[in-house]
């Protein structure tokens, strides 16, 4: 029996539970993507259903209506409105919140109008005694015309009969919930007599809506219907009212809550949690245990790590035949791998973190709270989500602006958010601080490189709003604004979901990142192993001659040629050009190296000074700390790697516009070349002079 | 000869990885219909 392929589609308002729904769906069988031509998200899971069905689950942005203000829910209304879609759904499932139904419903009835087979999930059943609710569900499915499946995503009841209503779709009825004519019934008597074979809720979108349809003709709707915008914004607002009006009917007999049998602590929570003071040191005193954690926890794993590679790469010198490949492994693509691969502790730990501030419900207060603060540096409380999402990664940061309907308000976030410190930052200042702050307590309980660390994150969130600002002033674009924000209820948060959460993003850190890392370790090994000129390849004859008069034992003079080679090879010698711009900050030619290959990935820099540092070493055991921690300045023989190259270099990250990832997706955000090219040279410029000043005072 | 035939094909394939990766956009789309194995049932 052949396997029969459906599409669903799992749409519903933000913090429904979605999300939860589609995890305990489809597991780990998720593949996250774009929608074409746009950069909002799309997941995409699969479930295997009785009756030999393959369902492919499509997790669509939380929409609250099907009147698109943003382009998440111009995704939603596109996909539903064409039957050419390959995606186009086969049954839709609306995900409501049991709490928050009457709101939940609306685009539950936009959708059931649009005539697809619709199965209404009422998710987070396993409050409803909690909060006195009762439902009456055959009441309900009679007057909504659907299937309901009562569901606890975080407890995973209620799946399996949902997953039975997905392959019994075909019987669910397609009649809708109301007559679209209400909105204006002599308007719609003529829209359906022009085309008679469309639906007419259908149309009225068309007309409505500012989005692609492939299927419509669009044009000619509109040329023949056309209405004022005024008129059209009335008949939207009178379809809003006549909706609320039918779902309020329903729920008046199918929704049942009992006051007396409610026991709630959410408002006594948010009295606390979103207090004006208080509300603030919370916060702080939260980040503050984040990021002492990040780096009080991760140390044994990471030190773990560390020493594994070590000692491959030095199984390996030692094992295989001598040769360039041996070497290529030894010293390029396995420190350059494990460059990588060490910052998997801390990265897993500040996701999981995070993961749980969001599974919490905790982050919508954080919005809330942040909103005045932020309207005064011209962003908007939106803005937060960007900027706390940017500790992942700025790319899907920058993406999440799409959901700001103020222009100027996400130009300004996207134009900022790169200086939020983000995951590929993490490695540099972990390596970093763990060289040159000393792991020490300071009032006998912080630990003061994890107190660095989160000064570091403040510093980034800290130029951000201060750059918003500034531009803010600077920008003469005017727009209209407003904000709101959702409170979803509290929730203990659930393992799996935030397991899913840390699992993807630490995987697609360390596949991102770690091929590129790969591929330019590769490449810097040979750079490092190849040089041009007789100073490279008479490299021991030179030594010979300069050593002269002095003895050197074996391994000395191996280490002075190596010296020797690598300071005339390819490398060296690109390091050696810049090195008269890069010297002011106290960075030496291999430093100066690293900056050159992380200019395209900043994670790359720690990966190319192991690489760097591995090239013609003798000690294959070392670790790349102790690389780092025992490179020595060979004027002064002073460390390398003192305080104020490390503060230096700490702000020259903290500020630097180091990924071309970044460039191009503001580039696609913004539609034009000028605002990634001044992100860089504002980025940059702020970065050089910073990290000028900071070792210019300190060394 | 052998180490150094596979030594610098690698480094063809580093080179050639790079350049698409930041010079070329891939025009390539996942198709999201083609996995087997479901955990969910």
């Amino acid at each position: 029996m052949s396997v029969q392929n459906i599409n669903v589609a799992l749409i519903g308002n933000p913090n429904t539970g979605k999300t939860s729904v589609f995890n305990q769906l489809t597991g780990l069988n998720q593949q996250v993507g774009n929608y074409p031509g746009i950069t909002v998200e799309k997941k995409m899971g699969f479930c295997k259903l009785p009756n030999n069905i393959k369902a492919n689950i499509l997790d669509l942005p939380g929409t609250y209506s099907l009147n698109a203000s943003s382009m998440d829910e111009s995704v939603v209304i596109e996909l539903l409105l064409n039957k050419n879609d390959k995606l186009y759904p086969d049954v839709a499932v609306v995900v409501t919140d049991v709490e928050n139904l009457k709101r939940n419903l609306l685009i539950y009835t936009q959708i059931k109008d649009l005539e697809i087979p619709t199965i209404l999930v009422i998710n987070m059943s396993d409050r409803m005694e909690r909060k006195g609710i009762s439902l009456d569900i055959p009441y309900l499915e009679e007057k909504l015309k659907t299937k309901i499946a009562l569901v606890s995503s975080r407890k995973g009841l209620g799946i399996e009969e949902l997953k039975e209503l997905i392959v019994s779709y075909k019987t669910i009825p397609h009649e809708p919930c109301l007559n679209a004519s209400v909105i204006d019934e002599e308007y719609f008597k003529k829209l359906q007599h022009a085309f008679p074979n469309q639906l007419l809720y259908k149309l009225w979108l068309v007309i409505t809506q500012d989005v692609n349809f492939l299927n419509l003709e669009r044009n000619e709707i509109r040329s023949t219907f056309t209405k004022s915008h005024s008129e059209l914004k009335r008949l939207q607002q009178k379809e809003t009212i006549k909706r609320y009006q039918f779902i309020n009917d329903v729920l008046k007999e199918g929704l049942k809550i009992d006051a007396s049998m409610a026991k709630d602590v959410r408002a006594k929570l948010d009295r606390v949690l979103t207090h004006k003071v208080f509300g603030y040191v919370i916060f702080f005193a939260i980040l503050f245990l984040i990021f002492q954690s990040i780096f009080s926890w991760s140390t044994i794993p990471m030190d773990f790590i560390d020493s594994t590679f070590a000692s491959l790469s030095s199984w390996v010198a030692a094992e295989l035949p001598s040769g360039i490949l041996t070497d290529l492994l030894s010293q390029g693509i396995i420190p350059g791998i494990g460059g990588v691969i060490i910052f998997i502790p801390q990265i897993a730990f500040l996701f999981l973190f995070i993961s749980i501030l969001e599974e919490s419900g905790y982050m919508s207060r954080v919005v809330f709270l942040m909103d005045k603060i932020m309207r005064r540096f011209g962003l908007s409380g939106k803005s937060v989500v960007p900027l706390i999402s940017g500790t992942a990664c700025a790319i899907p940061a920058i993406m999440a602006t799409r959901n700001i309907e103020n222009w100027k308000e996400r130009l300004i976030t996207i134009l900022v958010t790169p200086f939020t410190t983000c995951s590929a930052r993490l490695p540099v200042y972990a390596i970093i601080i763990s060289l040159v702050i000393p792991s020490k307590r300071v009032f006998g309980v912080l630990n003061l490189q994890g107190l660095t660390l989160m000064s570091l994150y403040v510093l980034g969130f800290f130029m951000a709003i201060l750059s918003a600002y500034i531009l803010n002033k600077v920008l003469k674009l005017e727009s209209k604004t407003y904000f709101v924000v959702e409170m979803p209820s509290y929730k203990m948060p659930l393992f799996k979901n935030v397991g899913i959460n840390v699992v993807e993003k630490t995987k697609a850190f360390v596949l991102g990142a770690g091929k590129i890392i790969l591929a330019i370790s590769v490449i810097l090994w040979f750079l490092a192993s190849y040089g041009p000129g007789k100073e490279f390849n008479e490299a021991e004859n030179i030594v010979k001659e300069r050593f002269a008069n002095t003895t050197l034992d074996e391994t000395q003079f191996e280490n002075e040629v190596n010296s020797q080679k690598l300071e005339n090879s390819y490398i060296g010698l690109m390091g050696r050009a810049i090195e008269p711009v890069i010297q002011p900050l106290g960075y030496d030619w291999k430093i100066g190296i690293a900056l050159i290959s992380s200019f395209a990935a900043r994670e790359v820099f720690v990966g190319t000074l192991a690489t760097i540092y591995s090239v013609g070493d003798t000690d294959n055991e070392s670790t790349i700390k102790s690389k780092m921690q025992a490179e020595v300045r060979p004027d002064t023989g002073e460390k390398v790697f003192d305080f104020a190259t490390g503060i230096s270099l700490l702000l020259f990250y903290a500020f630097a516009m180091q990924c071309a990832s970044t460039l191009a997706i503001t580039k696609k955000e913004t539609n034009s070349w000028k605002w990634p090219a001044m992100q860089l040279v504002f980025m940059s410029g702020l970065a050089y002079f910073t990290a000028l000043i900071a070792y210019q005072l300190l060394k | 000869m052998f180490q150094e035939i596979i030594a610098f094909t690698i480094l063809g394939f580093a080179v050639v990885f790079l350049i698409k990766k930041f010079f070329f956009k891939s025009k390539k789309k996942k198709d999201c219909g083609g996995g087997t194995d479901c955990g969910c049932s």
